[in-house]
C-alpha cells in the first residue's frame, strides 16, 4: 500500500511537467496575429433572471491588452477595453466609463483572452493555475483558476473548449453560481434560441 | 546689603521666577492658528476672507499625487489609500477618479429619490421603469454585468450611480486603470480634511494620518506620496521657521555667551545679568496668560526676539561700573537715562497694540511688561547681588585707542544733510513697488512647492484658491434654493468658458422644495407594484426580485426632507456644511470656482443679481487687509513718534538735545528704508515691525552717546556698554539674516542695516565730546 501510494506520487510527480509542457504547446499552438476576429454567442443563466440572456456578436483581439466586443443581437452595443478602462456605447446613450478593476470578468476574460490569441502561455500561467486535459479525437480543455484571491472571489473558474488549434467555447463560472457560456467561432451560429446549460455543455464537447 | 541679605534676595528672586514658571507652565495654552496673527478684518468680503482662509471648502482641501512605479500598480495604490482614509473620520471626502458608489451614506440610501434629478424629468410609471429594466437586461449581458448586479435589486434606474457622477468634480482628470491620473504619470486624489486649513497642528494631524495610512499600505515600497495645498503649506512653513529659528537662535545665544564672558570676564556677572532677562520673560507670558485665552505661538517667538532690546540693561549697568564703585551708585547715575530709554521703547511698542491684531496686542502686552520687569529689576535687585569688586573697562587699552578714534572722527555739519539727501534720493530712484501687498509673502513657501500645487490644482481641476462666489439669502434653505436657481446661469458661464466649472451647494443637497415636489413625484406602493408587474411582463426578472426598490421608494415617500444638519452626520454632508456659512441672520452660500478665464464677465453678472450673487476675489480682499493693517500700523506708529519726541524733549529738558538723540535715529530708519528699496526688497510688515526694534536699539544709541558726563572714562564705559551692545544685536539678527526664511531673512536684515547705521550715526551725530 505504501509502496503504491509511494508510486502513485511519484507518478504523478513525474506527470505534471509533462502535462504543462503539452499545455504550453497548445497556448502556442492558439496564437494567431492581430488583430483577431471570432463571432460569438453568449449566454448567460443568472440567479436573478427566469432564463438565460443570450446575446451574439463579434469578439476582436485588437493587439496587446485591447479587446473589443460587439454585440449584434438583440441590442447593438461596443465595449472596448483600452489602458484599464472600459468604454460601453449604445446607440442613442451617451458611452458609459468604468474601470477594468471594478469588472473582475472583464479583467479575467482579457487575462485568458489575450493570453491564448497571443499564444502567450507564459502571461497565461502568471494570471491562472492551468489545467489542461485531452483526448484521442483531438479534443482539449484548459481549465483556468484565476491565481488572484480578489479576482478568484468573483470568478471561480473558466473552462475552454477546444479543438487542434481552434478554441471553441468558454464557460465562466461565477462565484455566485451565475455562469456565462460563450460559443465561439463556427460554433456561434449553434446557438440555441432556449439554451439549458447542458444543452450548451454537450454542443461544447461535440464534434 | 551684607553677604545673608544677598542670599535672601536671590533666593526670594529665584523662588518667584520658579512660581512665574509653574503658574505658566500650568496655565499656557499655545495657539497656532495663523489667523489671529492676520490684521483684523473691516468689510464684509475681509471678514469672509478670514473665514474662508481657514475655514472654507478650499482650505480644508489636500491635493495628493503617488509616483515612482508603472500605473497598474499606482492605481491600485491610490485605491487602497482611498479606502483607508474613507474609514477615518478625519477625512471628509476622499476622491480618486474611482466611480464611488458609496458616496452616499448608507443610512440615507433611501433619500436618493429625493436628491437625484431624475424625478425632475420622468415619472416612476411603467413607461420609464420598462425603458429601465430594458437597459438594465442590456447591461447585465454587458461587461458592466459584475459592477451592477448586487444594486439591481434594490436600485433597478440607478440613481446611485448617478448621485455618484453628480458628485464627481465637474472636471476631472484623465481615468486610467480606473483613477485619477496626471500627465506626468503620478496617481491623483483630493482630500478634504476635518480640520481647518490654517490650524498647523490639527492638519499636521491629518497630513500624518495620510502618510501613515499610505506607509501601511503593503505594495507601497518605492513609490512616494507628495501632498500639496493650504494645510500642507501651513504645516511646511511651521516646520521650517520653527527649525530655522531654532538652530539659529542656539548658535547666536553661544555667540552671545561668549561675547559676554569675553566683555566682563566673569561669569557670576554673566549669570546674574540673565536674571533680568529671564523675570522680563517669564513675567511677559504670565501677564499673557492671565489676559488672554491662548497665547499665540508667533507672539511669542516675536517677543523674545524684541526682548533684546532689554538684554542692554543689565550690560549698561555692567559696563559702567567704577573700580571700588558700589553697584548701587553706578545703577543710579545711569537710572534717568535708563528710564527714558524705557520708557521710549514701551512707548514704541504701543503701536502694536494699536494695530487691532489680537496677536500683534499679545506682542505689545508681552514686550511692555517684559521691559519694565527687565528695567526695573536691573535697577532694584540686581545691583544688590552684582560682586562688589570689578574691573572697570574704562581702564582697557584697546578702549581707551578705540575712544581717541571716535573722538577723532570728523563730525562734520553736512553729515545729517548729506545722510539725508542720499536716503531721498534712493527712495526716489528705487524701482518696483515700494509695499508687498502680498499676504502669500507673510507666509512664505518654497516656489518649487507653488509650482506643484498649481500643477496638480490645474490636473485636478480643483477649485481656485483665489475666487469664491459668494450666494446670500436669509435662510439656509433660501441659500439652496437660490443656489438652484443660478444652476442655468451659471452653466452658461461654463459654455461660454468664462469659467471651467462651478461648485454649487445645491449639487450636493437640493431645497426642501425641490425635495418635496420630487417626493410628490413618487408612487405609492400599489401604484408602483402594479407598474413593476406591468413592466415586467415578458422580461426574464425573478418576481418579487425588486421588492427592496419598492420599499425604498415606499420610505422615500414618507422621509422629511434631508437638511444639511440631519445631512452632516455624513461625511458628504460635511461637505456641503463648509459652504453653508451663517452671518448674524443671514446665510451665505460658497460655490468654489476651477479655472476662471473671464473675471470681468463674472463680475458683472454678479452685479446685475442685485446683491444676491457676488464674485469674491480673495486675493483682492487679503491685499486690501494688508493696505488697511499697514494704514493702521503707520498711524500708529505717528503718533508714537509724537509721543517720543514729547517723551525725549522732557526727558532731557532741552530741544537741542532731544535733537541730538532724535535725528541720528530718525535718519538711521528711513536710511534703512532707502537701502532695502534701492537694493529691490519690497517692504512688508515684517520690516516695518523690525524697523521699530531697530530704532529702538538706535535709541539707547543715541542717548548714551550724547549724554556728556564730562569724564573721559565714563565716556569709554558708554562706548564699551554700546559696542557690546551693538556686537550682540549684530550677532543674534546677522544670525537670522542669513536665513533661507524671507520672514526671518525681512527681520534679521532690517534689525541688523538698522543697528550699524544707528550706531554709525550716533556716533558721528554726537556733540563732540571734549578731550582729556
Amino acid at each position: 500500500m505504501l509502496l503504491c501510494g509511494l508510486m502513485l506520487s511519484l507518478c504523478a510527480n513525474a506527470s505534471a511537467p509533462e502535462d504543462a509542457a503539452t499545455a504550453r504547446e497548445l497556448v502556442m499552438s492558439l496564437g494567431r496575429p492581430a488583430p483577431a476576429r471570432t463571432p460569438f454567442a453568449e449566454a448567460r443563466f443568472m440567479k436573478m433572471l427566469d432564463r438565460p440572456l443570450v446575446v451574439s456578436g463579434q469578439l476582436a483581439w485588437l493587439g496587446d491588452d485591447r479587446l473589443e466586443r460587439q454585440v449584434e443581437h438583440p441590442n447593438r452595443e461596443v465595449s472596448t477595453i483600452a489602458d484599464g478602462e472600459v468604454t460601453q456605447q449604445r446607440e442613442g446613450r451617451e458611452p458609459r466609463h468604468f474601470s477594468l478593476a471594478r469588472a473582475p470578468q472583464l479583467q479575467i476574460l482579457l487575462d485568458s483572452f489575450v493570453a491564448l490569441l497571443g499564444g502567450d502561455s507564459v502571461r497565461l500561467e502568471q494570471s491562472f493555475d492551468v489545467q489542461h486535459s485531452a483526448d484521442h479525437a483531438g479534443h482539449w480543455t484548459l481549465a483556468l483558476t484565476p491565481r488572484d484571491a480578489k479576482l478568484a472571489r468573483t470568478v471561480s473558474r473558466i473552462e475552454i473548449d477546444g479543438r487542434g488549434n481552434q478554441p471553441r467555447c468558454l464557460r465562466m463560472q461565477e462565484a455566485d453560481g451565475d455562469l456565462a457560456v460563450d460559443l465561439l467561432g463556427e460554433l456561434a451560429a449553434k446557438m440555441p434560441a432556449t439554451p439549458t446549460r447542458d444543452a450548451l455543455q454537450a454542443l461544447c464537447q461535440s464534434d | 546689603m551684607r553677604r545673608g541679605g544677598q542670599v535672601l534676595l536671590l533666593v526670594a528672586w529665584l523662588a518667584t521666577l520658579a512660581g512665574l514658571g509653574a503658574l505658566v507652565a500650568q496655565r499656557l495654552r499655545i495657539s497656532t492658528d495663523l489667523r489671529s496673527f492676520m490684521p483684523a478684518p473691516a468689510t464684509p468680503d475681509q471678514r469672509l476672507l478670514m473665514e474662508q482662509v481657514g475655514e472654507g471648502p478650499g482650505s480644508r482641501l489636500l491635493l495628493l499625487a503617488i509616483a515612482g512605479k508603472p500605473g497598474a500598480p499606482l492605481a491600485e495604490l491610490s485605491r487602497q489609500l482611498a479606502a483607508a482614509l474613507r474609514k477615518d473620520s478625519h477625512y471628509t471626502q476622499v476622491l480618486n477618479g474611482s466611480f464611488d458608489i458609496g458616496a452616499l451614506d448608507a443610512r440615507l440610501l433611501p433619500y436618493r429619490y429625493l436628491l437625484s434629478p431624475t424625478l425632475d424629468s420622468e415619472r416612476m410609471d411603467a413607461g420609464f421603469l420598462r425603458d429601465q429594466l430594458q437597459q438594465r437586461l442590456e447591461d447585465l449581458s454587458s461587461p458592466a454585468a459584475s459592477l451592477l448586479k448586487p444594486l439591481l435589486p434594490r436600485d433597478p434606474t440607478l440613481e446611485v450611480l448617478k448621485l455618484a457622477e453628480r458628485w464627481t468634480p465637474p472636471k476631472s482628470p484623465e481615468i486610467r486603470d480606473g483613477v485619477w491620473f496626471s500627465a506626468q504619470d503620478e496617481a491623483l486624489l483630493l482630500v478634504q480634511t476635518q480640520a481647518p486649513g490654517f490650524d498647523p497642528d490639527a492638519q499636521a494631524i491629518a497630513i500624518d494620518g495620510i502618510q501613515r495610512a499610505f506607509d501601511r499600505l503593503p505594495d507601497h515600497a518605492g513609490a512616494t506620496l507628495t501632498l500639496s495645498g493650504p494645510g500642507y503649506f501651513s504645516v511646511v512653513v511651521n516646520a521650517q521657521t520653527r527649525g530655522q529659528a531654532e538652530w539659529i537662535g542656539r548658535v547666536s545665544t553661544v555667540g552671545f555667551i561668549l561675547l559676554l564672558l569675553l566683555a566682563y570676564r566673569s561669569v557670576g556677572s554673566l549669570l546674574l545679568s540673565a536674571l533680568p532677562i529671564a523675570s522680563a520673560a517669564l513675567a511677559g507670558i504670565a501677564v499673557l496668560v492671565l489676559l488672554f485665552p491662548q497665547v499665540h505661538g508667533i507672539t511669542l517667538a516675536f517677543g523674545f526676539t524684541l526682548l533684546g532690546v532689554a538684554q542692554e540693561y543689565p550690560i549698561r549697568v555692567l559696563s559702567h561700573r567704577r573700580a571700588g564703585e558700589n553697584a548701587l551708585q553706578s545703577v543710579r547715575d545711569l537710572w534717568p537715562l535708563l528710564l527714558t530709554a524705557i520708557a521710549s521703547a514701551c512707548i514704541a511698542y504701543l503701536a502694536f497694540y494699536a494695530s487691532g491684531v489680537n496677536g500683534l496686542r499679545q506682542l505689545a502686552v508681552f514686550t511692555i511688561t517684559g521691559l519694565l520687569v527687565a528695567g526695573f529689576s536691573t535697577r532694584y535687585l540686581l545691583p544688590h547681588l552684582l560682586p562688589v569688586r570689578v574691573r572697570d573697562v574704562a581702564d582697557m587699552r584697546w578702549l581707551i585707542a578705540a575712544r581717541r578714534l571716535v573722538d577723532a572722527l570728523p563730525r562734520p555739519r553736512w553729515v545729517p544733510l548729506a545722510a539725508a539727501s542720499a536716503t531721498v534720493s534712493m527712495l526716489a530712484f528705487a524701482q518696483g513697488p515700494f509695499w508687498q501687498n502680498d499676504l502669500a509673502a507673510l507666509t512664505p513657501l518654497p516656489t518649487d512647492l507653488l509650482q506643484r500645487d498649481a500643477r496638480l490644482r490645474e490636473a485636478l481641476g480643483a477649485p481656485d484658491v483665489r475666487y469664491l462666489l459668494i450666494l446670500e439669502a436669509d435662510s439656509e434653505q433660501g441659500v439652496l434654493a437660490l443656489s438652484e436657481r443660478l444652476q442655468p446661469a451659471v452653466d452658461g458661464w461654463i459654455a461660454r468658458r468664462a469659467v471651467d466649472a462651478v461648485e454649487l451647494p445645491s449639487r450636493y443637497l437640493p431645497s426642501e422644495a425641490v425635495q418635496r415636489a420630487r417626493q410628490q413625484r413618487l408612487p405609492d406602493r400599489a401604484t408602483l407594484e402594479q407598474a413593476l408587474a406591468e413592466t415586467q411582463q415578458g422580461m426574464p426578472f425573478q418576481s418579487g426580485l425588486f421588492t427592496p426598490f419598492v420599499d425604498d421608494v415606499q420610505q422615500a415617500r414618507q422621509l422629511p426632507p434631508l437638511t444639511p444638519a440631519r445631512f452632516a452626520m455624513s461625511p458628504l454632508g460635511q461637505r456641503l456644511a463648509a459652504m453653508l456659512v451663517r452671518r448674524g441672520d443671514r446665510w451665505l452660500g460658497l460655490g468654489t470656482l476651477s479655472g476662471v478665464h473671464d473675471v470681468a464677465a463674472l463680475q458683472q453678472w454678479a452685479q446685475a443679481s442685485g446683491g444676491a450673487v457676488r464674485v469674491l476675489d480673495l486675493k483682492g480682499a487679503a491685499e486690501s487687509l494688508v493696505v488697511d493693517y499697514r494704514t493702521r500700523i503707520l498711524h500708529a506708529l505717528l503718533a508714537a513718534a509724537l509721543l517720543l519726541v514729547m517723551t525725549i524733549t522732557l526727558a532731557l529738558r532741552s530741544l537741542r538735545r532731544a535733537w541730538h538723540v532724535l535725528a541720528p535715529m530718525t535718519l538711521a530708519t528711513f536710511l534703512v528704508l532707502a537701502v532695502e528699496r534701492v537694493a529691490g526688497v519690497e517692504i512688508s510688515l515684517f520690516h516695518l515691525v523690525a524697523l521699530i526694534l531697530a530704532a529702538g536699539l538706535g535709541l539707547h544709541y543715541a542717548l548714551f552717546f550724547e549724554r556728556d558726563t564730562g569724564d573721559a572714562a565714563e565716556q569709554r564705559r558708554t562706548l564699551h556698554a554700546t559696542l557690546v551692545c551693538v556686537l550682540s544685536a549684530l550677532l543674534v539678527f546677522g544670525m537670522l539674516a542669513w536665513s533661507s526664511i524671507p520672514v526671518l531673512r525681512a527681520i534679521g536684515l532690517t534689525v541688523s542695516l538698522g543697528v550699524a547705521f544707528h550706531f554709525c550715526l550716533s556716533i558721528l551725530m554726537a556733540p563732540h565730546a571734549r578731550q582729556d
